[in-house]
Parts: C-alpha cells; structure tokens; sequence
C-alpha cells in the first residue's frame, strides 16, 4: 500500500521545463553555448582585466561545478537562473564588480585543515 | 471453614471500618512507620508525614506559596508572613512554613482570605522597602519585586512620604565582597540562619525590634567566612549584592553558562554569567552531590583574575633575555625546533588548571616522542600501589555522603579551606547528626568543635595499633571517616601516612559501601593526572636532566630554574603570567576555565566538563590544540582534530573520563592496603602541617587568585580584622 502511494506521489511531480534528462540536457547546452558566444562581448562591454581565455575557463568552472546534480527539475531551475544572469550581462543590468565576483578575488579560501585553523584562530 | 471465613472477612475489608482497624494495628506491629496523614490543598488530595508543613504539602503537588524567609536548607523562622494561607475552619490565616498539616485539613492557597492576607504582607513590607528598583543591582531577579507584581495590590495608599517618609537604615561594612544598603533589607532573616547554621560563624544578628529592628553585625567587623558570598543569593531583595558586581550588568542582558569551578578540587557547579565577551559574575548551580547550592567565595570572586595578568600572544625570550611577543607560527617553530634537538629528553609537568584533554593531549605527544617523563606538580607517594590504584588517591566515600559520618579523622588537612563545601557538609553532620571530628595536624579553626589529638604523625601508628584513646571510637563508628589531606602525603614520608591512615581504615567496622579512607585534593587536575597516568610529583624532572622541559600551567615553582640544566629549555603553556611563564623561554597562550570547553575530575572521581563561557583573549588557544598543532609541526602528528575525537581518545584511556557527572567508585581498597604495608619508608616525626590555616590565606592560592584584585582585597580585609579588637 505504502509503495503504490509513493510510486503516485513520485508520478504526480510536475515538470519545470523539462520532460526527460535529454531536454534538460540539451537546454543547459545551449544556455552553455549563448554564455560562450557572449563572452567576447562581455569582456569588451565591461573592461574587466580578464582575457576571454580566462572567462571561458571560469564559465566552464561554473557548468562543471554543478556536474553531480541529476535531478532534471533541479538542473531547468538552475538552467532558468543562468539564463536571468545571462540577461543582466547582456542588457548591461550587471556592472563590473558583478561580473568579477565570478572570480572571487577578494575571497580568502576558508582554512580547511587542522594547522591552518588553528593558526588563523578559525574553528 | 475457616478459609470461607478469611475470605468474607477480606471482602467486607472493603466496607466495614471494623476489619480495616485489625490491618492498621497489623501493619503498625510490623514497622513503627507513622501513618501518612491526608490533607488538601485546593481541594486536591495529598498523603503526607506528620510533621510536614503546609508549605511542604503543597509543593508535593506542585503549588508554590509565595515566601520570603523560609529557606529549605535553612532552619524554619516563620516572621516574613508571606506565606499565609487559609486553613478551612480556621478564623485566622497560618504561616505555612511553620505550620504542621494536621489530619483532613482543607488549606485554600488561592482563597479570597490567603490573597488578602499576602496584599496586607506586601503592603507593610514596601511601606519601607525604598523604591529603587531602577539603580539596585538585585532588580530583574528580586523575589520582592516578583512576588509584588504576582501578589501585591495594584494601587498605592502609602502617603506618609509626605509625612514621616520611609524607614532608613545606616549600611554596614561587612568586608569587600558584600555590599550592604540595609534600607532594603526586609527581616527575613536568612543571612543571619545561614551564618550560623551553615558557615558557623555567628556574625550576623539583629539589634531592635519593631521597626527599628537591623540587621548588622553589632560593631563594625568584617564578616568572616569563607562562604560569604553565598548570603548574596539567599537575600531576596537587593539588601545583600556582591561588591565587585555592582553597578555592571543587569539579568537580562547577561548570558548564562553551565560550568565547572577548579579552583578548588571540590568541583563545584556554577553558572558563568558574560556580556560583551566578559565574565561578568559567578553564580553556584545546584547540584546536590557536590555543592547543594553554594559555592566558596574565592570561586565566586576570582573571576576579575581571568580579566589580568593574562597571557595573550606567544612569546620567545630573545638574547637580552626578555620575552619578546611573536606569532604563532614562529612560536610553534621555534619550540618545535628546540623539542626534535632535544629528542627524547624532554619533560612536562601539569599545573593545577590543566584539564584532562590537555593532560592528554601533553602525553600522547611525549609518549611518540620517545619520553615517560610526564608528572603533576603535586607530589603523592608512589610506594605500595602508589597511584595504580584509584581508591587510594579518591576521595572514595563523595561528598554528599560526608553528611552521614558519625566520626571523622582529619589528617593533616584543613578542609575549611582547602574544600570549603565539603567543611560545609561536615559542619551540617556536626549539627544535624551529632558529628564527632578529630584532627591530626596544625590547630585550625573549622568553625566546629574537634578533638585536637596533635601534630604528631605518630599519633596514626598509635591508633593504628589500637594504643590510643581515639581507637576505640573509631571501632565503635558505624560511619567513620578518615580525610587525608594530599598535603601530608607531599612529605617524604607521606606514603607511611598514607599506609598507616589505610590500615586505620581497614579497622573500623562498618558496611563495605561505608569507604573509610579518603583523600583530599588541593587542584582540580590531581585525580585527571593521576587517572591518565601522570607520575605525582617533579622528582623525576629534577633527575632527568633534561634538555626541553614542558610546563602545563605549572606555577607553584615545584622545579626552579636552578633545579635544572643551565641548557635546559623551558616552555610554558598557560592563560596567566604568573610564576611558571616568568622562568619559562617560550610561552604558549592557553585558556582559563572559562573559554573551553574542557573535562575535569574532582576529588571523590567525577568527571564534569566545563564550557565555554567567552573567547580565550587575544592570540590564547584552547590547551589541548595547541598541543595538536606543535605535534604537526614536529611530525608526529596526533590523531585528533576536534573535540570529539579527543573525547574518543580520553575514552580510550579511561571511560570514565567522559561519563560527565558521575562519580566513577574506586575498588581494591583492601589490595590497596596489603600493598601499602609493603612501604618502608618510616613516618618521621615532624609535624604534619598545612599552609593554609586561616583565612587570609585562603584567598589567594593559584595563579587566577593571585591575579584578582578581589582576592587581594580579601586578604587586605583578613589582615585588618586581625588588627581589629572585634575579634
């Protein structure tokens, strides 16, 4: 009894975007691809001290980041947010200090072993 | 026929009062137990004793009356009124605290009589009890102020302000711990009972009556006890605060921690009190099997010596020998350096303060350096079982069951101030139990009456071998009790103390669960070392000849510079620049009690953890870090990297470490004697002494004490007392 309500519940769950695990995949592509073409621009558009080289490398980072998630509800979310950020570059919404947040310059990386910890007084 | 007959009279049980009067005279024959009573309070039944009060009835079910002299741990006075209540048929209300309940009364708590009757109380009170709840350090948790708002009348008819105005009373001087603004004060008495009953001082009284009526001192003297502090929480209105607390932080804005006071070895309960990242008071919690709810006052008031004299970053002595601050990477590289030349000839001692994930922590890292030669700074003797046996180092019988005694033994102990709670206990079974103490050692004053049999050490061979007069009622004690103190077994000869006080023990007559011998701890890290198997005493560092000596917060100079090689490099780990940092070469910040989360193990075996109240200051690191951080660097990396693991590893050395709250039992005693005949070290005839023998000694023992300027204003008071011709 138990199961066949899962198995309603599991069937009732509504579709963002996508139907299938190919159409999410082919929707991230192309999110992928209009990032990518936009590059060239956007380094010109906003005078970051970054070569389009580097912007791939840190677009490809970002994609790749999220690599493990499978669930085909939680990738067209995250394909429709790209997609939003895509738009503030384009329509110039974005300014500089936006795009560089993407490289987290200013970031100190949070110590993850013991010494470090105990060197900077962090738990 | 006659089971017919059994059987009708069982069943008319039920009905008839005749039967039922045949199985209370049955059952009275069988034990002489009294009949509980029944009574009720707002109309709900209870079964209690004859002889509880109503006060005690009704909180067996839960219905507290509004009180303000009657104290449960106090004797009963019965004059602040508050608890009136109506007794049905009764024309007048009762005090319930003093009442006895009596069979079939109905008590109304919440009757129209009883809430008239505590308006009127709290009316006469506040009529001259001042209004300044805004500027009084009590306001926020005064029960006058609580029970006013709960009980009290809702409008004012007081207009003699315009008139004769409020009663003033002149404030008292009672020392620098207690501060008195006696206009407030309401009568109830409590300062006065607690002083006499429970710290045994009679210095609190009343002069006057009727509204004249004071309570003071009588002359201008210093009130004397080592428990002060505690009249503070009993005072119910802000007549008694604490001096150094005054006028800094009120109840709401102040965050409470559970913790664990060390500076004595007695453990006891307390609530640190912070704001803003400072320890703002110390507070006892209850616990019944250590402090019931006091606490001494140099735990109460060291407290401002956590805020001085602090180490706050690491520090190397450079070539003109003064210790210069650096960071902690060069601290720990420097030390790191010295430590692998040195290799396995290294040394560490634990001080007083050293809590057990330290005490670990220090020894794991010896140990994989390639050294034993780990000890504490306070010496027991190591003949006979010496300290594999726990039952000989405990304080085996635990505190709470001290009150029970009927004899006890003191052994060069002074346990009014070496565990003032437990001299509490003693002084409850003297007064309650008719407790009967005798003492070995120096003549002190425990604030009740003792035998004093001398200073002699002999004195023990004599009762052990049944010559002295004292023997005899040590056979016939059903509960006797011998308390060692740990200062007479530092002597060279404190092992045949140690064995002559074991085979006293092994004489008296009483239950096995009845541990006859026990010993007395100074510090709060003796039986943690001990237990993890630290060596008792420096012997070891003084022949060693060692090229790194390790100090874990030692500052009582059990080893002097000129103890040692000339080479010989010297590192201190600790929270004050006290004694041990001022001869060390290397300094690493660690912290006091208050900033860790840490476990320690009081006399009588019980493991309790502190937790962290505030942020150690400055560059200050928890102990036990600090030591895993300086193995990594030398490359014998410990396998802990959070307080869990190092729990897991406390509990592989000893489970008992981690079972916070209960007092792990210490078996083998008698194993433990037979060994201890095997000593040959001969009791030598020096007197057994202590070093703390009255109160201006009491104040400032450890480095957080010797740090506080409370403390040294204790001491400034206790000296002056002595000049004073009110003894």
């Amino acid at each position: 009894m138990a199961s066949q309500g899962m198995q309603r519940a599991a069937r009732e769950v509504k579709p963002i975007l996508s139907l299938d695990r190919d159409e999410a995949r082919k929707r991230v592509l192309n999110l992928y691809k209009a990032w990518y073409r936009q590059i060239p621009y956007l380094v010109r558009q906003y005078d970051i001290p970054r070569t389009v080289e580097q912007c791939k490398t840190k677009l490809r980072e970002e994609f790749t980041k999220y690599e493990e998630i499978k669930d085909v509800r939680l990738v067209d979310m995250m394909v429709i947010k790209g997609q939003m950020e895509l738009k503030e570059v384009v329509n110039n919404w974005k300014q500089k200090g936006h795009i560089m947040t993407y490289f987290k310059d200013t970031v100190e990386p949070k110590p993850k072993d013991f010494l470090s910890k105990f060197l900077q007084g962090k738990d | 026929m006659f089971r017919l007959t059994i059987t009708r009279a069982l069943n008319g049980a039920k009905v008839t009062p005749k039967p039922l009067f045949i199985a209370a005279r049955l059952q009275s024959g069988e034990a002489k137990k009294p009949e509980k009573i029944e009574v009720f309070i707002d109309d709900q039944p209870v079964l209690v004793e004859p002889g509880t009060t109503v006060l005690q009835a009704a909180a067996l079910i839960g219905v507290e009356i509004p009180r303000f002299c009657y104290h449960e741990r106090l004797a009963v006075a019965g004059n602040c009124r508050m608890c009136l209540v109506e007794v049905e048929k009764s024309p007048k209300p009762v005090a319930a605290c003093a009442m006895p309940v009596m069979k079939g009364w109905r008590i109304k708590t919440n009757s129209e009589m009883t809430r008239k009757a505590r308006e009127g109380i709290m009316e006469f009170l506040l009529v001259n009890h001042p209004l300044d709840c805004p500027i009084c350090d009590q306001g926020g948790e005064c029960d006058l102020q609580d029970q006013s708002m709960a009980f009290g009348s809702d409008r004012s008819r007081f207009t003699d302000i315009d008139f004769s105005g409020k009663r003033a009373v002149e404030d008292k001087d009672i020392g620098p711990l207690v501060k008195t603004i006696m206009t407030r004060c309401i009568h109830c008495t409590r300062c006065i009972r607690f002083a006499s009953e429970i710290a045994g001082v009679d210095d609190l009284g009343t002069t006057g009556r009727g509204n004249d009526m004071q309570v003071g001192t009588y002359v201008e003297k210093l009130f004397m006890s080592e428990l002060s502090g505690n009249v503070i929480d009993l005072c119910p209105v802000g007549a008694l605060t604490s001096k150094p607390y005054s006028f800094t932080a009120r109840p709401w804005e102040i965050r409470k921690i559970d913790s664990i006071d060390v500076l004595d070895a007695v453990g006891s309960n307390i609530v640190v009190s912070t704001r803003t990242g400072e320890v703002m008071r110390i507070v006892p919690r209850v616990n019944e099997e250590i402090n019931e709810e006091w606490l001494a006052d140099k735990s109460r008031f060291s407290y401002d010596g956590l805020k001085r004299q602090r180490l706050v970053t690491p520090m190397i002595r450079d070539n003109t020998g003064a210790l210069k601050p650096v960071d902690w990477e060069i601290a720990l590289l420097t030390v790191a350096k010295v430590i692998k030349n040195a290799g396995s000839n290294i040394g560490a001692i634990a001080g007083g303060f050293a809590d057990a994930e330290a005490l670990v922590a220090v020894k794991d890292l010896l140990n994989r350096l390639g050294s034993e030669a780990l000890c504490t700074e306070h010496t027991f003797p190591l003949d006979g079982s010496g300290t594999d046996l726990r039952s000989s180092y405990l304080l085996n019988n635990k505190i709470a069951n001290a009150e029970e005694a009927d004899l006890v033994l003191l052994v060069g102990t002074n346990p009014r101030f070496e565990a003032p709670l437990l001299n509490a206990r003693f002084r409850k079974a003297w007064v309650h139990n008719e407790l009967e103490v005798a003492s070995i050692g120096p003549k002190v004053d425990l604030r009740y009456s003792y035998e004093h049999l001398g200073d002699n050490p002999n004195l023990l061979q004599q009762i052990a071998s049944g010559q002295h007069e004292f023997s005899k009622k040590l056979k016939a004690a059903k509960k006797p009790l011998i308390i060692v103190g740990s200062e007479s077994l530092e002597r060279p000869d404190g092992s045949a103390i140690l064995s002559a006080a074991q085979s006293i023990a092994a004489q008296a007559s009483c239950s096995k669960d009845w541990k006859v011998l026990n010993v007395l701890h100074k510090v709060a890290s003796q039986v943690a070392a001990l237990d993890i198997g630290y060596a008792p005493g420096v012997d070891k560092i003084r022949e060693g000849n060692f090229k790194v000596l390790f100090l874990l917060g030692a500052d009582e100079n059990a080893v002097e510079k000129s103890d040692l090689p000339a080479d010989c490099f010297i590192i201190y780990q600790g929270h004050h620049g006290d004694r041990g940092a001022a001869m060390a070469d290397a300094v690493l910040p660690g912290a006091a009690y208050t900033e860790k989360q840490a476990t320690y193990v009081n006399t009588e075996g019980r493991a309790q953890e502190t937790l962290a109240a505030v942020t150690p200051p400055g560059r200050a690191r928890e102990d036990w870090k600090i030591i895993r951080a300086l193995s990594e660097i030398l490359g014998v990396k410990l396998p802990y990297d959070n307080l869990n693991d190092i729990r897991d590893r406390l509990d592989e050395v000893a489970p008992h470490l981690t079972r916070y709250g209960s007092a792990e039992d210490a078996n083998f005693v008698s194993q433990a004697q037979e060994l201890a005949k095997k000593a040959k070290v001969q009791l030598d005839n020096t007197p057994l002494d202590v070093k703390i023998k009255e109160l201006q000694d009491y104040f400032m023992t450890d480095s957080i004490s010797r740090a506080s300027p409370t403390m040294a204003k204790c001491v400034q008071a206790a000296l002056k007392h002595q000049q004073s011709k009110y003894q």
